[in-house]
């Protein structure tokens, strides 16, 4: 059975004249892998923040481990949230970081930490303030890795780091989740490279949730199909359409929904092609119609599409 | 573990910041002050050097310079606020008292051997020095804590308002001040004033400054509860 281990009613920030989050309510269960996602500014940080007590919320209650995080070391203790804007004191190396991480989790891998300082590539020995983007970002990494933190966060773990070290970070945190599960949180806007990992995906947009739902029922909620314009057009007739990219002749659409087996039969008799839709579409569609929907009555479907269009060509 | 010793213990892994340089400036002040002191004619009779202080203001940086970063990183661990204050301030404290200890033995050195044999004077400042031992180790004590929680709160409240409210905190300070001033002048309390300042001595002044550090601290302390990385 799973259990809830955070939870949020409710929840409002508001800084000066930006309502970054706006009545976010969610669950988050132990031993699970969640994506949040969202774009720049979407309230992702502010989130995490206000569950690690790091910041505060306007109004709304939050539960973590059954009790207020807020200088509760009963509750902080378990907790690990290197933010992607991390500061280290000014005369620290990663030697030291590590150490003082070291201090303040009873789990923590200095050889796993060790491990992944050689993989990633980090000099341990360099002041953190003259690391590169990419070896700060891993600085992060490990911490969060290492730490065994029973709710870690990740934020934008990736930034600066290259195709390389990005893949290992995927491979190390999956198999380390394996050996040793816990709630993890992995904010990103890089959707298909951590679409793998994720077991639960909530979207965040302008600060209210705009999708919480098992990543495998979202993969689901959709289908791609492309052919000939005349064919596809036929077969879709009646069916809810998310995106629309056309090359010539050819058409390819984003249905939502999924096909009966003798609809795929169907489909594949006309020689249509079916594909599954990337969790990347999914959530740009997601989030382009709830800022349409946000920023007033919806034009018609007629009028959106070229719209539509615009987006899906320009990827 | 305990979580503030914890706190301790992260502030001191480099060495250097805590321990080293204090270390630095204590001993290379004082070996300046002997080289000056070498090249002052004896005739002079007793050579001051002001040296003494240059700890106490890297104290003030420090003061500033633990909440600035390892506020941050402290938070990135998951430590609450409580614990990084006890445990920045009680690490402090324990170095306080350590170097106000040095400076008592120090001057005692001093006087001992008539100024290093060179005519000095560093630690044994005349006014303190003639008071007890442990007048004078509560005198440097409470100073360093003062300077240390002056600068540990100005970066609280600038952590927690930014540049405005370090603004606003310094501007009503000097109001505070400069309205003490006016006041006492209008008034034409100065002769009392100074009636009152020739009075005072290492132990009362550091009584008036304990009650400062106080105040510091627990207004740091306030302002740290709601203050984010």
């Amino acid at each position: 059975m799973s259990t809830s281990i955070v939870q949020v009613m409710d929840l409002r920030r508001r800084y000066r004249d930006v309502q970054a989050l706006d009545g976010v309510s969610l669950s988050l269960e132990r031993d699970k892998i969640y994506g949040l996602l969202g774009r720049n500014g979407a309230g992702k940080t502010t989130l995490m923040s206000i569950l690690t007590a790091q910041g505060f919320a306007s109004s709304g209650s939050v539960s973590v481990f059954g009790e207020h995080p807020y200088e509760n070391e009963k509750v902080l203790s378990r907790i690990c949230f290197i933010r992607e804007s991390q500061k280290y004191p000014d005369d620290f190396k990663p030697v030291h970081a590590f150490k003082a991480a070291a201090l303040f989790y009873k789990n923590w891998d200095n050889a796993l930490a060790l491990q992944l300082a050689k993989e990633f590539q980090l000099p341990m020995k360099r002041r953190i303030k003259k690391l590169s983007r990419g070896q700060l970002s891993a600085v992060g990494v490990i911490i969060g890795l290492a730490s065994r933190a029973e709710l870690t966060f990740f934020d934008e773990p990736y930034l600066g780091l290259d195709a390389v070290a990005r893949q290992l970070f995927y491979d190390r945190l999956l198999a380390d989740y394996t050996e040793f599960p816990r709630t993890i949180v992995l904010s990103s806007h890089l959707i298909d490279e951590v679409a793998n990992l994720l077991e639960h995906v909530i979207i965040i947009d302008k600060g209210r949730i705009i999708l919480d739902d098992d990543a495998e029922n979202i993969r689901g909620s959709a289908i791609n199909i492309a052919g000939t314009s005349a064919r596809v057009e036929s077969f879709a007739a009646g069916r809810s359409v998310l995106h629309r990219e056309s090359i010539g002749a050819l058409l390819s659409l984003t249905l939502e929904g999924s096909l009966t087996a003798a609809e795929r039969r169907e489909a594949q008799e006309l020689g249509l092609e079916l594909g599954p839709v990337s969790l990347q579409q999914l959530v740009i569609r997601k989030t382009l119609d709830a800022e349409a929907a946000l920023d007033g009555p919806s034009p018609d479907p007629v009028e959106a599409n070229p719209k539509i269009t615009r987006t899906g060509a320009s990827r | 573990m305990n979580r503030a010793l914890g706190v301790a213990k992260m502030q001191l892994i480099n060495k250097w910041t805590f321990l080293g340089i204090p270390a630095v400036i204590i001993t290379g002040s004082f070996l300046l002050s002997m080289v000056i002191w070498a090249l002052i004619p004896d005739s002079v009779g007793v050579k001051y050097s002001g040296a003494g202080q240059a700890v106490m203001w890297y104290f003030f940086g420090l003061g500033i310079q633990s909440l600035t970063l390892s506020f941050p990183f402290s938070q990135g661990l998951s430590i609450s606020r409580r614990n990084f204050f006890l445990g920045t301030v009680g690490l402090f404290t324990v170095l306080a008292a350590g170097i106000a200890a040095l400076y008592v033995v120090l001057g005692l050195i001093e006087s001992a051997t008539n100024g290093w044999n060179l005519q000095g004077r560093m630690f044994a400042i005349s006014w303190v020095a003639d008071q007890p031992w442990f007048i004078q180790w509560f005198f440097y004590f409470v100073m360093m804590m003062f300077l240390f929680l002056l600068g540990f709160w100005f970066a609280t409240v600038y952590k927690r308002w930014q540049a405005t409210g370090t603004l606003v905190m310094s501007l009503s300070l000097a109001v505070l001040l400069v309205g003490a001033i006016a006041l006492i002048t209008l008034q034409g309390w100065w002769p009392a004033v100074g009636a009152w300042a020739i009075t005072l001595t290492p132990a009362s002044i550091g009584v008036l400054a304990l009650a400062l550090v106080l105040m510091l601290g627990v207004g740091a302390y306030l302002t740290l509860r709601r203050a984010t990385p």
